[in-house]
């Protein structure tokens, strides 16, 4: 295994393919900045240029240009509060909010480094991963998966304020993203469920114009407010000497990052949880960090651990996906389906094959994500500061270029007016959300999740009657789903404990 | 202003989770029984917010996500708002009326003029920028289909 | 006198001739077909889409551009709509769509606002098989085996109306085998996987999707639909073993569209010559080596279905009798 591992290098390494990388990472750079160009569909159009090259070659191309979108994407979210990619939403909370304190450049730094992080940790799995992979994919089935949804939907408590005000409004936003994550025909009886009518809603409402419009146009709407640039008043001398200290950050919560990035790679594993999920749970994870009511009240204002978390997980997933895809022919997410005709392109199939006589192919492209990571990461830090100083700029100058942005950023997803008025829509139950001072992130994990947790219930149930509520994984999830809800009540308490003995 | 945004959402979700309660109704128990789980209680816990708006104490419950500038005067804060939210809706406008390709410069350069107050020089300039990388990259390198807005199709050009 | 006149109808004929042609190649020549593909980027419809957009150019007079056009919704229902209503007749339009749209016509789902049978039907570039396929460790080698077993054989679909679902349906209800459809997984690469944890026994599909997981020995077909392809003949077909006439009429009524697997249709009243020579396009990329040799590589299999069978086949399925659809619906709804 060593030596494939050496062989995968030196074939990453070769000029052909490692140009090929590069070119890769300048696509995928624009790619996951710009808000309507979907990396998936990006690699889809792509297919075609990889007719002619070698198979090590196209896949340094196609994940040079892969690995890169997750990062870049968090770039957009941090500057402008808007998403470039669906997976880069929850670095929106306290990214954005850090850049509008001025601080714009630690946030990106955090956000860069912490997605090397996550990037090397996926790819470190895959490689590991290799022996134990298979049983460990196997044995989660239909129950554990719901279980999984299920803790993340437990993350909805940590997401939502302290104290029962908090929880019921957590819950209630939740619950409406739960309710409208049923829209659309369903895969049991086959009806069409709230789609008033429309052929636009069959297939659900789609998340991409919902994310857009629950958290740019709010931020959007109070930068017209503020008639100011995007920091505000900070004064513009503090903006530039940011990307260090968020560097420092991130080795500064070295653990939470390392956890983070564990969450988003066991997340990118399991095929079917969707890819919007691990940001979610890791924010989560990040705000369960805090230890105290003070510190919580952070997060969302501009709290560093916001950014690292999200920015860990949306890179380790990737590599996490990678798992399924090469062990099993199992996408493990959109983006790995189209690599997957990729790989038939190259004659490869996968399959054990690929973790035996294909090894080194496997290996090369863990060095392609580590690589290609590593290059954008450094690139970005050269005109990091540059990149920070767009807050500076008149906020009058950047609202229509992020409003275009936005429009067409909805619109690409289906090419559909439907998409975006369902963001204008959303746009102002968030404006509504923030001003009544619901929290958004729980709407948000119980859309994604609200079908994962449906369909596998229904199949668990089909299959297994009652007995898969006694299978062991599901008993342990289940124990960690009651861990995660109580987790703020056990801390809350805790704290108020402390001040009375301080009383 | 925050609590009336808090009732209006809860009084919203109370009709929408009734409404899909309702339909839910008919439909075969398989397809019915997640919007009916989801559906029942998210109504009594929007209708829980909404007595607790109503009745309660007026004290903001401390979230962790952004909160709106509260620095200006609320009359300013609503008549810029205000404004946003019409650009927006016009800048949609817009797109339903005269296409996407043709909204794009006319909203950047009538934002820029009127909300921003932007020179001639700076706006037209910067019209044309966006307008070129719009047009270069959805409309020829990605060749997204933009239908024709309204007018166009009303006055016989395509 | 007589061959003065002659010479002048030969003069004539060869003034005019040319423009017949060039009046094709004008009506090409620098502009751009557009084909609307009803899917997103990057599945199979789309896939085949842009194959043949690189490849039509040289085959059409005037050499045009073809560019791929993506508007998913509704399974395709929004396309289709739009292409048959709102897209220009001028020639410069191809749509493609879900090939079930026949029987979505047919059992009158809402929303259907085109005729598939007033469409300018191109053709089709491939004919889907769907076979079911069980996993190999079971002890059934062969259709009849799985009839005669005693034991419940779960099936994974991903919902109603695709073939994952509707072709082990009508097996259930129609031919009594005893199987269990558990239906909710969100792509078939979800069900290969649960076939792998043996958390289920096997699932139905296309061929070319599940070949790759035939060819590692993972799963094994045992049944076909009617379109057949290389490596899958010798498999006994779903509406053979129909113990009714009625239940072989549901059985075909489900197959037919897979014969025209991958529609290409243009606007209703598009011009004869246009659609004339749209064909004949069609049949020459489709046979055009370097197409033969790129599908090859991306394990796709086109072959090309005429126009005027396409429609013969969509006009049949749409003279059903009232009863055979009645009870057709009652088991298929539309869907993928």
């Amino acid at each position: 295994m060593i030596d494939a591992l050496f062989e995968g290098l030196l074939l990453v390494l070769q000029w052909k393919a490692f140009a090929f990388m590069l070119l890769g990472i300048g696509l995928g750079f624009w790619v996951g900045l710009l808000p309507g160009l979907g990396g998936a569909t990006t690699l889809a159009l792509m297919l075609p240029f990889i007719y002619a090259m070698q198979p090590v070659e196209a896949f340094a191309f196609l994940l040079g240009m892969h690995s890169v979108v997750a990062t870049t994407g968090d770039i957009t979210s941090v500057l402008f509060g808007v998403p470039g990619e669906a997976t880069a939403a929850a670095t929106i909370l306290d990214g954005h909010a850090m850049a509008k304190k001025g601080e714009a450049g630690r946030a990106l730094g955090a956000a860069l480094t912490s997605s090397l992080i996550g990037a090397l940790v996926g790819a470190f799995a895959l490689a590991l991963a290799i022996p134990v992979v298979r049983p460990l994919v196997l044995t989660f089935g239909s129950p554990e998966l719901f279980m999984v949804a299920i803790v993340g939907l437990a993350f909805i408590a940590s997401l939502s304020a302290h104290g029962a005000r908090g929880m019921l409004r957590g819950f209630l936003a939740g619950g409406l993203g739960l309710f409208f994550a049923t829209v659309g025909q369903d895969p049991q009886a086959g009806i069409a469920r709230y789609t008033l009518g429309t052929l636009y809603l069959w297939g659900g409402l789609e998340l991409v114009p919902m994310l857009i419009g629950i958290f740019a146009i709010p931020e959007i709407i109070d930068l017209v407010v503020r008639g100011t640039s995007i920091a505000g008043d900070v004064p513009p001398g503090r903006l530039n000497k940011g990307a260090l200290e968020g560097v420092k950050d991130t080795f500064r919560h070295f653990w939470l990052t390392i956890r983070c990035s564990l969450i988003g790679t066991f997340i990118g594993i399991m095929p079917g949880l969707g890819g919007s999920v691990a940001q979610w749970m890791a924010y989560g994870h990040a705000t369960q960090s805090a230890r105290n009511a003070e510190e919580r009240k952070q997060f969302g204002a501009g709290d560093v651990r916001g950014v690292l978390g999200p920015g860990a997980a949306n890179n380790s997933k990737e590599g996490g996906a990678l798992i399924p895809t090469v062990a099993f022919g199992v996408p493990g997410s959109s983006a790995m389906a189209i690599l997957l005709g990729g790989f038939f392109l190259m004659g490869l199939v996968p399959g054990p094959d690929m973790l035996t006589k294909h090894l080194a192919v496997t290996f090369s492209m863990v060095w392609t994500i580590v690589l290609a990571n590593v290059i954008t990461v450094v690139a970005c830090f050269l005109f990091l500061n540059q990149l920070a100083r767009l807050t500076a700029v008149r906020g009058h100058l950047l609202i229509p270029v992020i409003l275009v942005l936005v429009f067409i950023g909805s619109y690409t997803a289906n090419n559909h007016y439907g998409d975006v008025l369902v963001m204008l829509l959303f746009g102002g139950i968030g404006y509504l959300m923030v001003v009544g001072g619901w929290p958004r992130a729980p709407f948000v994990l119980g859309l994604v999740l609200g079908k994962i947790a449906e369909n596998y219930l229904y199949i668990s149930v089909a299959r297994y009657e009652a007995a898969w509520l006694y299978r062991p994984v599901v008993l342990v999830l289940l124990g960690l789903a009651l861990v995660v809800i109580c987790y703020p009540l056990i801390q809350a308490r805790r704290a108020g404990a402390k001040k009375d003995a301080h009383a | 202003m925050h609590s009336k945004a808090s009732l209006g959402l809860g009084v919203g979700i109370m009709i929408l989770s009734a409404w899909g309660v309702i339909s839910a109704l008919a439909w075969p128990w398989k397809a019915a029984l997640f919007p009916l789980v989801i559906g029942i209680p998210i109504f009594c816990l929007a209708a829980t917010e909404v007595l607790w708006v109503l009745f309660g104490s007026t004290v903001r419950g401390e979230t962790m996500d952004f909160q709106l500038s509260t620095h200006l005067p609320e009359q300013v804060t609503l008549r810029r708002t205000a404004l946003a939210v019409g650009w927006m809706l016009g800048f949609f406008g817009a797109i339903v009326l005269v296409s996407f390709p043709v909204a794009v410069p006319l909203f950047v350069f009538l934002y820029l003029k009127l909300q921003g107050r932007e020179g001639w020089g700076l706006s037209l300039i910067f019209t044309v920028a966006v307008w070129a990388l719009f047009y270069g990259l959805f409309d020829r390198l990605l060749h997204l289909p933009f239908p024709d807005g309204w007018i166009q199709t009303w006055a016989g050009l395509t | 006198m007589r061959s003065t006149l002659a010479l002048i109808a030969v003069f004539t004929l060869m003034a005019i001739a040319p423009r017949v042609g060039e009046a094709q190649s004008s009506r090409y020549e620098g502009k751009t077909v557009t084909i609307v593909v009803g899917y997103k980027t990057g599945g199979g419809y789309d896939a085949t889409a842009r194959l043949l957009a690189r490849h039509l150019p040289k085959h059409i007079p005037g050499k045009p551009t073809v560019i791929v056009q993506n508007m998913p919704g509704a399974n395709s229902l929004i396309a289709a709509n739009h292409v048959y209503a709102v897209a220009k007749p001028d020639g410069l339009t191809i749509g493609t769509f879900n090939r079930n749209l026949p029987i979505a016509q047919l059992i009158k789902v809402e929303g259907v606002k085109f005729d598939m049978t007033k469409f300018a039907w191109v053709g089709s570039a491939a004919s889907e098989s769907t076979v079911l396929a069980i996993r190999a460790d079971l002890p059934y080698q062969s259709f009849d085996e799985l009839r005669k077993a005693g034991k419940t054989v779960v099936i994974g679909a991903t919902g109603p109306g695709a073939n994952t679902y509707d072709f082990p349906l009508l097996i259930k209800e129609l031919l009594g085998v005893n199987l269990k459809i558990v239906s909710g997984y969100s792509s078939s690469a979800d069900i290969m996987l649960a076939i792998e944890r043996k958390e289920v026994d096997g699932r139905a599909g296309s061929y070319t999707s599940l070949r790759p997981f035939i060819d590692r020995d993972l799963v094994r077909p045992v049944i076909r639909a009617r379109a057949t392809e290389a490596g899958i003949e010798q498999l006994p077909v779903d509406e053979d073993l129909a113990p009714t006439p009625r239940a072989k009429a549901i059985m075909a009524l489900r197959s037919v569209p897979e014969v025209i697997g991958r529609p290409y249709v243009m606007p209703p009243g598009t011009p004869d010559d246009a659609v004339k020579m749209m064909r004949e396009a069609f049949r020459n990329a489709i046979k055009d080596p370097e197409l033969v040799a790129e599908a090859k590589k991306a394990k796709m299999a086109l072959e090309f279905v005429s126009g005027d069978e396409a429609l013969k086949v969509v006009k049949e399925l749409l003279a059903q009798p009232k009863d055979v659809v009645d009870e057709f619906s009652k088991y298929i709804k539309f869907g993928e």
